[in-house]
């Protein structure tokens, strides 16, 4: 079997990138490809290597003279994590948690389980599958480490990995526990108990190391409570106790070369001791692996169920506008999907919150925090959520095949699309800017009223059509570049798709600027000419006037791109691998 | 003519999926487009229903250009797709007003629920398409495309997921529309089906037209005497299966 899986294994990867390397012929994956290799590289190695050289002359990772901060960190990093680690592994015994380790594809449930392999030999199957993500995620993580040692990097990596493939076989460990715990024979039932109990003692000791360590006189500080957490593992039943979980979280702290060796080898025998125990725990394996395939049968059904069937208390009338249409669509997708009493309430609580920090004396700091949180929630919602937020064509392309059927003009098509959207961000934004001229007095202490005022009312009025400018950018490049765009909630993965998100990320935010010039020059223009009689509120005029260029010049936009909509192909539109 | 197809063609990058298939199809008639995998049938109605877009050719719908008046072509016209592509958050009610919306169809109310009654769909109108099994959503596609008076309708494998008594129901229907005087073009594979509902067929192989004919047409001609008494033998002939 073992040979079996290193076929699968080798031969899926090497398609994988045989498809990718394919797909490079493609100019647009090819700019992807070159898009994404520069990010990487300038973004990591470049990084590295700049640094490298501004460390030449400093000490060798793991000499002495090391900041006390990270001497700290080093002795008692591995003492708290694996507290930390133990408290978690003991939560994951009340709350299911799903390692997938046993998610079988269908294929492998088609091809291996009627295949005469034993449970054993599949479970180790999944575990050398679950490698390659494992590696990579570990190789991401040795990479983003800030230092300039390549060692470290390697160091970091390693330790990575260990912690992560500990954690991949512990949770199966569990899910297959819990399996046994449902068991109809007494014997394995009581088996199973076993390392609930055991676990249960080691919470048991620990808790109690842990409250004597925090009654022995007040706490002085952050640093001093971080080290009273990991008092435990230093000595004592607690430290038995805790010991393998700090093993595993050694290399993670433990200097180049000999220590991290050394810790690198009380690692690997926890490791090797929870493979063992994930082996031998096997008769549960058949019930958890169908247990995981109903739980993977149920996943479209579930993905469904993410829309309730519930009166959204808008009914289509059979006539009007087409445009309409497509707004009430997107409408019923954003009703059926989000609890509306659940939003409701939030943001009657901000709000409230927003009214009484703004009127107590008391609450200045409240209201200041709170100010600046909501400001910087109306900033994303204009600037960022209409790319978050894809219930537009980004979306609707998935449906290409219906709507082409349709007869309705691609403009219709276009300014039905972002209607609901546009709306809905508009709204959020709106809500936000409120609250923050609400609380401006707390966030903008020297700005006088009128100017607090005027500065809201402008920027409410230039939501709009930052936001509609931004959707028809969008929109515009899904139809003029169908296949560079994810549909719905595809992710496509790779260096050149990466590339491409990189390349669409920084031409939409080029064409927004080009887009928003226009309406930029009149308003200043009006601002310029009027600011000296009307003071401030002068901003009030000069944002309505760029409203209306902007606005515009979405319409004209959306007429421009009919014919792209006409073109478009389904062919064109692209499939996430 | 209801369908009028001139030199329509159609390619993927280097590959011909149809090439140079005329054909028209008059309206009350119902036609039948057969072919093995691959013959380009899908292609030909994707195409039709304005789906994908001519590589050459023409069609016209009620004399309407597809590509130069689409929207009028497409008012006409009524797409029933082999696989339901449905909105997964609008109900079944939802899906026939949505589609009244954009045809303008007129007393929606009677005519959805008499065509609810006639799919058997009645009871699940608030139903959302996850809510539903394939056959279902199935007949959700093709009341989406019978709650208008399309004068043209186009059916890919349309008892694809029908229970047997849908497959009954179906015929029946295709029959009635064709009776009012609407244009039927159905594909299927399912050849006993094709024989007794069409009047016409049209076998294609390689993307190419190989017959274009009565059922009895077909038999009387000389190089398919030999071939036997049905359509399945006749087919198997024609493509060079036997």
């Amino acid at each position: 079997m073992l040979g079996a899986s290193l076929y699968i294994i080798v031969c899926s990867a090497r398609n994988r990138l045989h498809v990718r390397l394919r797909r490079l012929r493609e100019p647009r994956y090819l700019l992807g490809g070159i898009a994404g290799v520069a990010y990487i590289y300038f973004g990591f190695f470049a990084r590295m290597r700049s640094s490298s050289g501004s460390a030449t002359g400093r000490r060798a990772p793991g000499a002495s003279g090391m900041p006390a901060g990270l001497s700290m960190l080093a002795a008692t990093g591995p003492a708290i994590v694996g507290v930390l680690l133990l408290g978690a592994t003991a939560l994951a015994w009340l709350v299911p948690v799903n390692s997938g380790l046993l998610d079988f594809s269908e294929s492998e449930i088609q091809f291996l389980f009627p295949a005469p392999v034993s449970r054993r030999a599949l479970l180790m199957h999944r575990l050398m599958r679950s490698q390659l993500g494992i590696v990579f995620g570990s190789v991401v993580v040795g990479l983003v480490t800030p230092s300039p040692f390549g060692v470290s990097r390697l160091r970091i990596c390693v330790a990575t990995w260990v912690l992560l493939t500990v954690s991949k076989v512990y949770f199966t460990v569990i899910t297959l526990a819990r399996t046994r715990l449902a068991s109809r024979d007494p014997g394995a039932r009581r088996a199973a108990w076993l390392p609930v109990a055991v676990n249960l003692a080691a919470v048991v000791v620990v808790t109690t190391a842990l409250t004597r360590a925090f009654m022995d006189g007040p706490v002085t500080g952050a640093r001093d409570a971080l080290v009273r957490i990991g008092v435990p593992a230093t000595s004592g039943l607690s430290g038995l106790v805790v010991w393998p979980f700090v093993a595993v979280a050694r290399p993670l702290f433990a200097p180049w070369p000999g220590p991290f060796l050394a810790a690198l080898g009380g690692a690997a025998i926890v490791l090797v001791s929870l493979v063992a125990w994930m082996l031998y725990s096997d008769d549960a394996f058949q019930d958890a692996a169908a247990d995981a395939a109903e739980r993977r049968a149920r996943e479209p059904a579930r993905q469904a169920a993410t829309y309730r069937a519930r009166s959204a208390g808008w009914t289509l009338a059979t006539t009007g506008r087409p445009e309409v249409a497509f707004a009430w669509k997107a409408a019923m997708q954003t009703l059926r999907a989000v609890d509306r009493r659940g939003a409701a309430r939030a943001a009657a609580i901000l709000v409230s919150l927003a009214v009484v920090a703004s009127s107590a004396g008391w609450s200045t700091g409240v209201a200041a925090v709170l100010g600046v949180l909501v400001t910087g929630g109306a900033m994303f919602a204009v600037l960022l959520a209409p790319q978050v937020l894809r219930m537009d064509l980004r979306q609707d392309l998935r449906h290409l095949e219906v709507l082409k059927t349709w007869p309705v003009k691609s403009a219709v098509v276009l300014r039905g699309e972002l209607a609901w959207p546009g709306a809905l961000i508009t709204a959020v934004a709106w809500a936000m800017i409120g609250v923050a001229t609400l609380l401006s007095a707390a966030v903008f202490t020297s700005a006088g009223l009128g100017m607090r005022l005027s500065v809201g009312v402008a920027s409410a009025i230039l939501a709009p059509a930052l936001v509609f400018a931004q959707l028809i950018i969008h929109n515009g490049v899904a139809l003029i570049f169908p296949a560079w765009v994810p549909l719905g909630n595809q992710r496509p993965r790779g260096l050149d798709a990466m590339g491409q998100r990189l390349i669409v990320l920084g031409a939409t935010w080029l064409l927004l600027l080009v887009m928003v010039l226009p309406g930029a020059l009149a308003g200043g223009i009006v601002w310029f000419a009027f600011r000296s009689v009307l003071g401030s509120a002068v901003l009030v005029p000069a944002a309505t006037l760029a409203t209306v260029v902007v606005a515009l010049e979405v319409l004209v936009a959306a007429e421009a791109l009919g014919p792209a909509y006409e073109r478009i192909d389904l062919m064109s539109v692209g499939r996430a691998e | 003519m209801a369908i009028s197809v001139e030199q329509f063609g159609r390619t993927y990058g280097t590959f011909t999926a149809v090439e140079d298939l005329s054909f028209e199809v008059a309206s009350g008639e119902i036609v039948g487009l057969i072919g093995p995998n691959g013959a380009g049938k899908t292609t030909t109605l994707r195409s039709l229903a304005g789906i994908l877009r001519p590589t050459s050719g023409r069609v016209r719908i009620d004399g309407y250009d597809l590509v130069g008046d689409p929207i009028e072509a497409k008012r006409r016209l009524a797409f029933m797709p082999d696989e339901p592509h449905l909105f997964e958050y609008l109900t079944v009610e939802e899906h026939l007003r949505l589609i009244a919306r954009l045809y303008a169809v007129e007393e929606f109310e009677p005519r959805a629920r008499a065509l609810l009654e006639e799919l058997e769909l009645t009871g699940r109108e608030g139903s959302l398409p996850g809510e539903l099994s394939r056959g279902m959503k199935q007949k959700v596609v093709i009341a989406c495309g019978l709650i208008r008076n399309a004068t043209t309708l186009l059916f890919d494998e349309p008892l694809t997921g029908l229970d047997p008594l849908g497959i009954r129901r179906m015929r029946a229907t295709i029959a009635a529309r064709a009776a009012t005087g609407a244009a039927i073009l159905l594909s299927s594979h399912l050849l006993h089906l094709v024989e007794e509902v069409c009047s016409r067929v049209i076998i294609m192989d390689h993307g190419t037209k190989i017959a274009d004919a009565t059922v009895e047409e077909l038999k009387s001609r000389a190089d398919l005497a030999e071939a036997g008494s049905n359509l399945e033998q006749i087919f198997l002939k024609v493509t060079g299966h036997r």
